[in-house]
């Protein structure tokens, strides 16, 4: 309340996104410490711009879509990719495949291995629509892609999480039984 | 026959992205086509499980409390006064808007229930009902609160997801032989696509080693505790009403 008294509404609600944004550039990279340098940059790029927002209530789509170019030219920084639409398509993360789940935490990590190894496009079109229920239409904006392709990434996400997933639940099942043979 | 029905249509359904009229003719092919909803089901708890696996993301170590700490030592202290001028003042305001949310919370249930939520508004699209009695008055509330809940969202065109959880004694309902209102809630399920009814395996591992055998109705599903069913529902964003 007070900040907002000092800084104006947009500052407010600009810091009450912070979780929501942590939440996706965590999601999207899968490091701690690099979600929350993404995040900083962010909401400091959005505070220099905050003339550029023409509608407050798309305040949150604006944001993620400020995050989103921050979180490509670390890409573009980190490796010498030219054509950032090349590796959207093809980056996959260097982590582990998913393995067995059988608990809680164990399904959380496994999911969250399986997401990290979508392609980079079709895990922010996931992560977009799954984690902060946008519209289509609103990532289609945010992204700066097409509707078709948001629809064509999350279909395929979807498809190879479910196959990930089912082949590591595979693992899981055909444990005990190895087990019981002795 | 219906033309087969694309996955990008039904992803579209899934995220709420259809429009009423499509999204409501969806909704009726689904009672007659198991196999559709079959893959609803699993594009649904594709979804919850990414919903869940982020739901806590891990904090970065010592990111945050250092800046705080330096930059903004001084100005804290400065803005104490403040706050504890516009505290005062701002109480007023604040009494008026916390009324307001309390009884916007208490809107998708009936009078009488409280809704809990994790989110700041109550979602009326997801809700969880907890019986934990078998008395029959609330084994009837229970059943009179979640069809009342469907046929409203029905009335709205909203596709609404419900969930009646048992354990205790509550577990009596979904009882093959035992629930006194088995037609009842047959009828229901067959009426309602998105209504689920789930039954606690600890509390059917209970009564089964006191001697009874526990059968439960076909549409009933088990979960491993009732509890944890419940924290999951939470943690998704469902509300929670306990009846």
């Amino acid at each position: 309340m007070i900040s907002k008294f000092l800084f104006g509404p947009v500052r407010t609600g600009m810091e009450a996104h912070r979780p929501v944004l942590y939440r996706i550039a965590y999601a999207w990279c899968h490091d701690a410490t690099l979600a929350d340098d993404l995040v900083q940059e962010a909401l400091a790029k959005a505070w220099a711009r905050r003339a550029q927002l023409r509608d407050e209530a798309a305040l949150k789509a604006w944001m993620v879509s400020i995050m989103n170019h921050c979180w490509l030219d670390h890409l573009r920084g980190r490796r010498e990719f030219d054509d950032v639409d090349v590796l959207q398509d093809e980056l996959e993360s260097a982590m582990e495949s998913p393995e067995a789940c059988c608990n809680r935490e164990q399904v959380i990590a496994c999911v969250r291995a399986a997401v990290a190894r979508l392609p980079l496009g079709q895990r922010q079109v996931l992560t977009l629509v799954d984690l902060e229920e946008f519209g289509y239409a609103e990532v289609a904006e945010i992204l700066n892609i097409p509707v078709g392709t948001v629809m064509s990434r999350l279909s395929r996400a979807r498809a190879s999480l479910k196959s990930m997933l089912d082949i590591a639940a595979k693992q899981h099942a055909a444990q005990p039984a190895l087990r019981r043979v002795k | 026959m219906n033309p087969a029905i694309s996955d990008e249509t039904l992803h579209a359904f899934v995220d709420g992205q259809l429009d009423v009229a499509d999204s409501e003719a969806l909704t009726a092919r689904l009672r007659g086509d198991p196999t559709l909803a079959q893959r609803v089901c699993t594009l649904r708890s594709l979804q919850s499980m990414v919903r869940l696996a982020y739901a806590e993301p891990p904090v970065a170590v010592g990111a945050q409390p250092q800046r705080l700490q330096r930059r903004h030592l001084m100005q804290r202290c400065a803005f104490g006064c403040l706050v504890l001028f516009a505290g005062l003042s701002g109480g007023w305001a604040l009494r008026s808007m916390e009324m307001q949310t309390a009884s916007a919370l208490q809107a998708p249930a009936a009078s009488g229930y409280q809704a809990v939520s994790l989110t700041r508004e109550a979602d009326p699209n997801r809700v969880l009902l907890h019986l934990d009695s078998a008395a029959p008055g609330r084994m009837q509330a229970a059943l009179d609160q979640a069809e009342r809940l469907l046929d409203e969202a029905e009335r709205e065109g909203r596709a609404m997801q419900l969930e009646i959880v048992a354990n205790s004694h509550g577990i009596n309902l979904m009882r093959a032989g035992v629930s006194p209102h088995a037609a009842r809630m047959a009828r229901m399920t067959e009426r309602h696509a998105n209504l689920q009814w789930v039954a606690c395996n600890q509390t059917i591992a209970r009564f089964t080693s006191e001697g009874q055998k526990v059968e439960l109705l076909p549409a009933a599903r088990v979960a491993p505790t009732a509890i944890g069913e419940i924290v999951t529902r939470l943690q998704q964003g469902w509300t929670y009403v306990r009846v």
